[in-house]
């Protein structure tokens, strides 16, 4: 092969030049690309664990009624006490949340429908089963609800039954995570003692 | 370069002798189905068997009628059974056994047994290591099944590699034929389980 | 010349052992995505991610009564039944935790036992934040697997990258062969013996 020569010259610069401008520029286009490439590549991934997580709250002052899946949530009555057989410094404590129903189809809607009370901590508990405890009668839990074919208009009480350490009694306010809604979820004021 | 035609045969025989002699080796080592298969060995009843994952050895065979071990079958059926003591050869405890044993010329209408534990019938618990317990494979036939009185039982044994191919992890893999036990095969009457 | 050769061959050398050295201590894809274990000792709460952990009791027996479907069993093993009693409680939320394997002292690892089916003292344990709930875990073990041996419990059975307790058995007594020196002939799960040693 015969080599091609490179005497300097002013027309030698002016390619160094253009091969350097174009260096920098794939430099600059290299610090876009990758962060694009890492968020398209994991895009579905994210989405997929944005849905799957309450991670943002809305709060809901007491006595507000807020839209939230297709219906209006608002919370009737946060009480707690010793009921059954519970475990040591525990409490029980019955959430119940007035809500008027929008969208009937809660079997789209309410999917993933969980109950929950947080406290100042940012600790979550989710309903547990009392021996010797039921719902009071007219509440039903977010699952069955679901399936009890309610219609535009109607207004459901849903409720549920958690156990609660004493210390954490003062500070729990109870929350409503939607499947449809997530990563938001309501989280309401306790009622005034 | 390619003066002449002997010249030609001397650059493909060249360039041609490296895939030459690996096809001369591949045909050595047995593709093409250069090797003469051999049947696989009989093996003994006496002493126990390593298979891969398992030690077995095989204790009895009978054809029942009745519900035999907590397994139920259809009206009309009868079941092949097939008790082995089974060891796991493996570092942790393992449910792999489904292959281990296959009734050679049976029809089954299901190839899958249903494999209980004969100490107390719980049904495909896991085997822990070394700790030796029989098994019994049930396999549900057609109520005019021919069975003959003395059947051959495939075993199938795995190979272990400490890495493997894809994730470097160890593992058993490749099940092959390790031999064939021949058991004579009682017929238990309909009454008692 | 020379001196630039030299440094060519050193760097050259230099690129070689890095090269070999990061490719022989690369850790095995099953310890890059193993759990993260949390170690202690008997008695110790040990602070797993989803939830804490504290090993109260382990008793060993030849055989098992539990009352499965209404009907009294007796479940018998040809090595030992190991009953372990726990302390489970959750960190942030309610979870559950339902993975533990007996580890020996070679490493072999015994899967908690299935033989038992659904009972509400049994795995999976559902934990809640500040609530302190017994636990029980229980394996079926040759007996020469008990001095040395570790508890391993994690909240599910493959959980890449999440936490394992990690317990170690130094605590439980054994004889010069290596046995308990109190096996019971018979353990009721339903009415467990009172509180003794432990």
């Amino acid at each position: 092969m015969s080599a091609v020569s490179t005497a300097p010259g002013p027309i030698a610069s002016e390619d160094r030049q253009a091969e350097q401008k174009w260096r920098r520029r794939s430099l600059v286009a290299l610090a876009i690309l990758l962060p694009l490439t890492l968020a398209e590549t994991s895009y579905d991934s994210l989405r997929e664990w944005l849905h799957g997580e309450d991670l943002i709250a809305r709060d809901v002052d007491f006595g507000q009624s807020v839209p939230f899946g297709g219906s209006d949530w608002k919370l009737a009555d946060l009480r707690g006490g010793k009921a059954g057989r519970l475990p040591d410094h525990a409490f029980a404590v019955i959430a119940t949340f007035s809500v008027k129903i929008g969208d009937p189809d809660l079997q789209k809607q309410w999917l993933g429908c969980k109950l929950m009370l947080t406290d100042a901590a940012g600790r979550r508990w989710l309903p547990d089963v009392i021996a010797g405890v039921s719902l009071p009668a007219g509440v039903t839990n977010c699952t069955s609800a679901i399936f009890s074919g309610v219609k535009k208009g109607d207004t459901v009480t849903i409720g549920d039954i958690f156990i609660v350490p004493e210390d954490a009694v003062k500070t729990i306010r109870p929350a409503v995570g939607l499947g449809s809604e997530r990563p938001w979820y309501l989280r309401f004021q306790r009622p005034p003692k | 370069m390619f003066r002449t035609a002997r010249s030609k045969v001397q650059t493909w025989i060249t360039a041609g002798a490296g895939t030459i002699a690996a096809l001369f080796v591949a045909g050595l080592m047995g593709a093409f189905g250069a090797l003469p298969a051999h049947a696989p060995p009989q093996l003994p009843l006496d002493t126990a068997i390593d298979a891969g994952r398992w030690r077995v050895q095989p204790v009895r065979a009978y054809v029942s009628h009745a519900k035999v071990y907590g397994v139920l079958m259809k009206p009309g059926q009868k079941a092949l059974v097939l008790e082995a003591d089974m060891t796991n050869r493996t570092a942790q405890s393992d449910k792999a056994y489904f292959d281990v044993f296959k009734p050679d010329g049976l029809a089954l209408p299901d190839p899958m047994p249903m494999i209980a534990l004969t100490r107390d019938e719980t049904l495909t618990p896991e085997l822990h290591p070394g700790m030796t317990e029989r098994m019994a494979y049930v396999w549900p036939l057609a109520g005019d099944a021919i069975v003959p009185a003395s059947l051959s039982f495939g075993v199938t044994a795995e190979i272990f590699k400490p890495r493997d191919n894809l994730y470097g992890m160890p593992g058993w893999f490749n099940p092959y034929r390790l031999g064939t036990i021949t058991l004579p095969v009682a017929d238990v009457p309909g009454t008692g389980s | 010349m020379r001196i630039r050769i030299l440094g060519n061959l050193v760097i050259l050398g230099a690129t070689v052992v890095l090269s070999y050295g990061m490719q022989v201590s690369k850790p095995h894809y099953a310890d890059l995505t193993a759990p993260i274990p949390a170690d202690g000792a008997m008695h110790d709460t040990i602070r797993a991610r989803s939830f804490d952990v504290r090993l109260d009791k382990v008793v060993f027996a030849r055989a098992l009564k539990a009352n499965q479907f209404g009907r009294q069993k007796l479940l018998t093993t040809s090595g030992l039944w190991a009953v372990v009693t726990t302390s489970l409680t959750a960190t942030a939320a309610s979870t559950t935790v339902a993975d533990g394997t007996w580890q020996g002292p070679t490493g072999l690892r015994y899967h908690q036992t299935e033989r038992l089916g659904y009972r509400q003292d049994m795995p999976p344990h559902g934990v809640d934040p500040g609530l302190e709930k017994r636990g029980l875990f229980v394996f079926e073990i040759p007996p020469d697997q008990i001095r040395g041996a570790s508890l391993l419990i994690a909240a599910r059975q493959f959980g890449p990258l999440d936490a394992q307790a990690r317990i170690s058995l130094d605590g439980v007594p054994t004889s010069a062969d290596g046995r308990p020196p109190d096996v019971l002939p018979e353990y009721d799960l339903d009415a467990p013996p009172p509180q003794g040693k432990s």
